[in-house]
């Protein structure tokens, strides 16, 4: 398969601090790639590179082969929300299309729609809700039907409702064969969404593969549990990390999942039992701790 | 059409819908014409509707009434004062002739010019008596002048107060708008990296791009403004037919001074708009961009503080320095290119070295774009800025 993005040993220091060391990566035409790490871990400056903001120090960016202006081909919804407060929704949007010099207005109006904006059009950006705000960047990144579409942190500030609606449509846009490139420290929001990540610490790569080989290659030592009580240490379990009446347990090496069961059960309420991969954050966790 | 030109399209209406466009454009010559129009128009209203009646006492006894009420002695002056028959009356001493000395009285302050005309003409009149009438008008306004130039040609030019006046004029307006409108650039790039639009846009357009679609969309503000103001002016001037007649018969304003007046506005915008972009890009806050940029202002405002020793004197050392000097030259070109005291060579230096610096300061401005534009909520020192320019 052709290859959408090609990065290649790039690295980028500000005041003589590196942001990003020597990071390689691909981005397959058609794929939905994860671009992962903590906040500050370099993210947005690689990002910012791949769009020209930025010039690396050194190393190599390729994108597209497109003899049109590449920045027109890319769709971008910054990590840094903001829009013109005094213009009409639309006025945005056809603003920002046509600097891509792709305005479309039919799109515009079908995304609106999709969205369940197409009411609020002529309203001003400072006459909205966050929320609805968010919305019109994400379509602003879009509407002029770019082939590469590049989100960063897409769902930070997003309450359920809306975070459902932005995952549906990112879905959609990768069965429509889009390349997309979705950034966040909310390592679990994406993992069922990306083919492929890159796992970024401290502007290093740390991790990069298929979400299923990266965890399959930490193997089956993880329980997720539903349950309703108060847990203890429990013999066989390395960590727990707590998530309200959820739990993910990582096992220590060796130990046996059903005698980690017959402990837990004669501590609390088991609704749910799981044996599974750990989690990306779980992994991230370990590699960093590992490293 | 092109990205830069899509940029300049929307600077343009963006900002010519801004309240302070408004204000500045609509409201100022409206402020202006109140702080000039209500006193003239008061006087008009008062003169209008109140007729002078003046009264005299003479104690020479060589004066006749003509259209005046003489009074045999004051008392009785003073009585039909009071009484409102009069509204002033005035006493002529009998040493008048050798002192010029008069006394005037009136029950209310009044605007003493105008009462001061009557009585002089009647004191004239009076001291004249039984010469020419046409001598009589003569004396009473003896001289009309008008200045002539000569030139290194030998021929006259053109006098010099209408250019005087027009080139203050030029200046004043110019510099407000190339204020306001560099001023719009701040902001808009100040605001857009505050909300951060910039990283959205940036995504779509080079930074080049970026600021010359500002600089470009926000000229042509301040040509709006210009336009707005000159025909206002325009309109004032042809509704009212006195003032038309006079400036037309005094005011000879070339075709030729009004393009170089114009090309110098445009260089003069060019050059600080993209001081502003600079400027913009590096600060933090607006008020902090308003605080950097107000030190440019006042150098820009420098040639209008010294206008007067511009025009005095337009070959002084201090005066070329300002015409050369990319930050004074506009204006200080505009002021000595109205009263003709420019030669070609130094017009051509003045356009070649503001043309220069306007492309510099153009390439300086987006290698600072580029370098500190993303630094939200960090300002860069004026060394780490030069280290960044060299590495770019």
């Amino acid at each position: 398969m052709e290859n959408t993005v090609e990065v290649s040993h790039v690295s980028k220091s500000f005041n003589g601090q590196s942001v990003v060391r020597d990071i390689s990566f691909d981005i397959a035409s058609g794929e939905v790639f994860g671009l992962i790490g903590p906040n500050g871990a370099g993210k947005t400056t690689i990002i910012r590179m791949l769009l020209d903001i930025m010039r690396p120090d050194s190393g190599e960016i390729r994108i597209l082969d497109a003899a049109d202006e590449i920045k027109d081909m890319i769709g971008y919804l910054p990590e840094d929300r903001g829009l013109y407060r005094r213009l009409t929704i639309m006025d945005t949007l056809m603003y920002l299309g046509a600097l891509k010099n792709r305005q479309s207005k039919e799109r515009t109006l079908e995304l609106l729609d999709k969205m369940g904006m197409l009411s609020n059009r002529d309203m001003k950006i400072s006459e909205l809700s966050k929320g609805m705000q968010q919305k019109i960047q994400i379509i602003a990144a879009i509407c002029h039907d770019p082939g590469f579409i590049i989100l960063d942190e897409p769902f930070s500030g997003l309450d359920p409702v809306n975070m459902k609606l932005v995952k549906d449509l990112i879905i959609q846009l990768g069965k429509e064969g889009k390349t997309i490139l979705i950034s966040t420290h909310m390592m679990d929001q994406v993992e069922r969404m990306c083919d492929r990540i890159l796992m970024i610490h401290k502007g290093s790569g740390v991790l990069y593969g298929s979400v299923g080989e990266i965890k399959s290659r930490f193997g089956k030592n993880t329980i997720f549990l539903e349950f309703e009580g108060q847990l203890e240490n429990i013999a066989g379990v390395k960590k727990i990390n707590y998530s309200g009446n959820y739990a993910e347990l990582i096992l220590e090496e060796g130990a046996d999942a059903q005698n980690v069961l017959k402990n837990i059960v004669s501590m609390v309420r088991v609704n749910k039992f799981e044996i599974s991969m750990p989690s990306l954050n779980e992994i991230f966790i370990q590699v960093v701790e590992g490293s | 059409m092109t990205k830069w030109m899509t940029i300049a399209k929307h600077e343009f209406s963006y900002n010519v819908r801004r309240k302070e466009f408004l204000f500045v454009t609509f409201g100022l010559p409206i402020f202006m014409l109140a702080i000039m129009g209500i006193p003239i128009l008061l006087m008009s209203v008062s003169i209008s509707h109140e007729e002078y009646r003046i009264g005299y006492v003479d104690r020479t006894g060589s004066f006749e009434p003509l259209n005046f009420t003489g009074y045999p002695d004051e008392e009785t002056a003073r009585k039909e004062l009071l009484e409102g028959k009069i509204t002033h009356f005035f006493v002529i001493p009998p040493d008048y002739r050798s002192t010029g000395k008069i006394n005037i009285f009136s029950t209310n302050r009044t605007l003493s010019g105008t009462v001061d005309d009557k009585i002089r003409d009647f004191m004239l009149e009076n001291l004249l008596k039984g010469q020419k009438i046409d001598l009589v008008e003569r004396i009473k306004d003896p001289m009309h002048s008008e200045y002539f130039i000569l030139n290194e040609k030998g021929e006259t030019g053109e006098d010099g107060f209408s250019a005087l006046l027009v080139s203050i004029a030029f200046a004043l307006f110019f510099m407000l708008s190339i204020f306001t409108s560099s001023n719009f650039l701040l902001q808009g790039v100040v605001e857009e990296k505050e909300n951060r639009v910039i990283e959205i846009l940036l995504s779509s357009v080079s930074y080049r791009e970026l600021l010359i679609g500002k600089i470009f969309g926000l000229g042509a503000v301040g040509l709006t403004q210009i336009i707005v103001w000159s025909m206002i002016g325009a309109g004032l001037l042809f509704s009212n037919p006195l003032v038309f007649s006079i400036l037309v018969e005094r005011m000879h304003v070339s075709f030729a001074l009004l393009v170089f007046a114009l090309g110098f506005f445009i260089l003069g915008f060019l050059v600080f708009a993209s001081l502003m972009a600079g400027v913009g890009a590096v600060s933090t806050t607006t008020r902090e961009g308003q605080q950097m940029a107000g030190i440019f202002s006042i150098i820009g405002a420098i040639p209008l503080i010294f206008s007067q020793f511009i025009l005095m004197y337009p070959d002084a050392i201090l005066t070329t320095a300002l015409a050369y000097f990319p930050l004074t030259s506009p204006i200080t070109m505009i002021m000595l290119l109205s009263i003709g005291e420019v030669q070609f060579h130094e017009l051509m230096i003045s356009v070649l070295i503001l043309t220069f610096s306007t492309l510099l300061i153009i390439e300086l401005s987006v290698k600072i774009f580029r370098v500190s534009l993303l630094m939200y909520g960090k300002k860069p020192t004026i060394g780490e800025m030069i280290k960044y320019v060299r590495e770019s």
